[in-house]
């Protein structure tokens, strides 16, 4: 992974907690990247050259009038004033390639000194068992702070341990083997679909991926879950981007921005799911 | 009416293999190369992608080709000795001055190897400026598009904005926040950003428009396209080119 910085920038020693999104369902955590991007103002560090993240690129995503600031597929921003770095994600990965963009990652990660990383992702709610009157509103956690994933803090923030993380479980256990450097010609992976768990299905989305090789790194690694479905999806965005303000000691009425409780809306929201149909047909 | 079963989601959704981390990884492919001869150092380099400005390329005159991008699964066979607007190639080409490069992709370049095309052209061919033309995908612009609506926007590198110079595109504006271009236009824009060079990409839409915007640029970027008029109306796509191997 290649890192070219903005003439004058550098990560900030100031800035210990990281946060980028893990492509999943609904586009969740890119999109509450996008919110938090927004609202603390962070500002672009760097651009990151990835083999495995396929090439795109567009006019600012922020300013209130673009002028033509190029985005990247992969890009970095801080914030010195919140503590935070945030890496943003705009294209797909490789098909068959997660693997390799999450040790990829995770390297990067570890070579710029940070202490903790959150991971914002999002669950499928059709893979859901059982479903509450509250459910949608529950976060769900993943920490590296203990073997069995728990951590004290999510707790007492009302967030439930995602249940479907099971370290010995196999394919926990052969992610772990490939974040530790293991091939995938040297496991045997259990194709038979009908052996196939739920643990399995999570342990085979992306989050799982940058979960274990961040874990494998020695980094503290928190990851923020949502449930939800494939639609208009920001206002899941938006627990999720509140969730991680509640960890991270932040008050998002501060951020002043131009929605109610002080988020700012990104300008790339504007047309995020196209034009608005066309009325003439009535 | 399409199978909504079956339709290609929109371009921000999802496949399950494409979130799976256990999906069968591409077979590794050999690396594209490039033989160029000579090899000097280049005020510009210009490439063609859309169908339209590779047809403007082929019709320019006084170029002389200097050298080839191979892509080693991309088979040779059936390709004239000389240059054609139909053969499966990425010639170069010095035309106008001799600091001027002109490259003509003739043959689809993947998504997944568009970065690894980029990165053997730009490390390659040493220029002070470079030039894409490339069409806009309708599943990638937010906006309402129309068919018979011709479209151009651009985008520029840091260096190009900050810098300018007499070599700009002007006359066309940015393209809006929220759509993107992705494919080999979007590698060599972002190989040129993460390298400090000054780019820009220009895309059209639709794929067979655009003629006389692509000409005004042409003409900004010093080729003499006063002897190429009219539109044209059979452009050679990539698809076409395959029935013939």
């Amino acid at each position: 992974m290649e890192f070219a910085a903005e003439e004058g920038q550098s990560f900030s020693p100031d800035c210990p907690a990281l946060l980028l999104p893990a492509l999943s369902i609904g586009n969740v955590g890119q999109f509450a990247t996008d919110l938090l991007i927004s609202s603390v103002r962070a500002k672009r560090v760097g651009y990151l050259d990835e083999p495995s993240v396929l090439p795109c690129v567009g006019n600012d995503a922020f300013a209130p009038v673009p002028q033509g600031d190029l985005s990247l597929s992969l890009e970095a921003y801080e914030s010195a004033l919140h503590g935070l770095t945030l890496i943003q994600q705009r294209s797909p990965v490789i098909k068959g390639m997660m693997i390799s963009f999450a040790r990829n990652m995770a390297d990067f990660i570890h070579s710029i000194g940070k202490n903790h990383v959150l991971i914002l992702s999002s669950l499928d709610s059709g893979r859901r068992k059982r479903i509450d009157a509250s459910s949608n509103m529950q976060i769900y956690y993943l920490s590296s702070v203990s073997d069995d994933g728990s951590n004290q803090d999510c707790e007492n923030l009302g967030w439930k341990k995602l249940d479907k993380y099971d370290p010995c479980q196999r394919r926990w256990k052969y992610l772990e083997s490939l974040a530790g450097g293991a091939s995938p010609d040297d496991e045997e992976l259990i194709t038979d679909e009908e052996e196939f768990t739920e643990s399995d299905y999570y342990a085979s989305l992306p989050f799982s991926a940058l979960f274990t090789c961040l874990k494998a790194k020695g980094l503290k690694v928190t990851c923020l879950l949502c449930y939800c479905s494939e639609g208009d999806n920001i206002s899941d965005s938006f627990q999720l981007a509140h969730a991680t303000c509640k960890l991270l000691g932040l008050n998002p009425e501060k951020f002043h921005g131009n929605e109610g409780g002080g988020w700012m809306i990104p300008l790339s929201w504007k047309s995020v799911y196209g034009p608005p149909p066309d009325m003439t047909l009535f | 009416m399409d199978d909504v079963l079956t339709e290609t989601p929109p371009p921000s959704r999802f496949f399950d293999e494409d979130l799976d981390n256990f999906a069968t990884a591409p077979p590794p492919l050999p690396s594209p190369f490039l033989l160029l001869n000579p090899n000097p150092k280049l005020n510009l380099l210009v490439v063609a992608i859309s169908p339209l400005s590779r047809s403007l390329v082929h019709h320019l005159p006084s170029k002389i080709l200097i050298g080839s991008l191979f892509l080693p699964e991309i088979p040779l066979s059936g390709n004239p000795l000389l240059p054609s607007a139909n053969s499966k190639s990425f010639n170069l080409y010095s035309a106008g001055s001799q600091n001027t490069c002109l490259a003509s992709v003739q043959y689809t370049v993947s998504p997944e190897r568009s970065r690894a095309v980029a990165k053997c052209l730009i490390e390659s061919v040493s220029a002070d400026q470079v030039v894409i033309f490339d069409c806009i995908k309708s599943q990638n612009y937010r906006g309402r598009i129309e068919v018979d609506e011709t479209l151009a926007f651009k985008l520029e590198t840091k260096q190009q904005r900050l810098d300018g110079g007499s070599l700009r595109v002007n006359g066309v504006d940015y393209l809006p926040s929220g759509s993107v271009m992705d494919g080999l236009g979007a590698a060599i824009l972002t190989k040129c950003q993460m390298k400090g060079i000054k780019g820009t990409l220009l895309a059209t839409w639709p794929e067979n428009g655009g003629f006389e915007v692509l000409k005004m640029v042409f003409k900004e970027l010093g080729f003499d396209v006063s002897g190429i008029e009219g539109e044209f109306t059979k452009v050679n796509s990539h698809s076409d080119l395959d029935l013939y191997t």
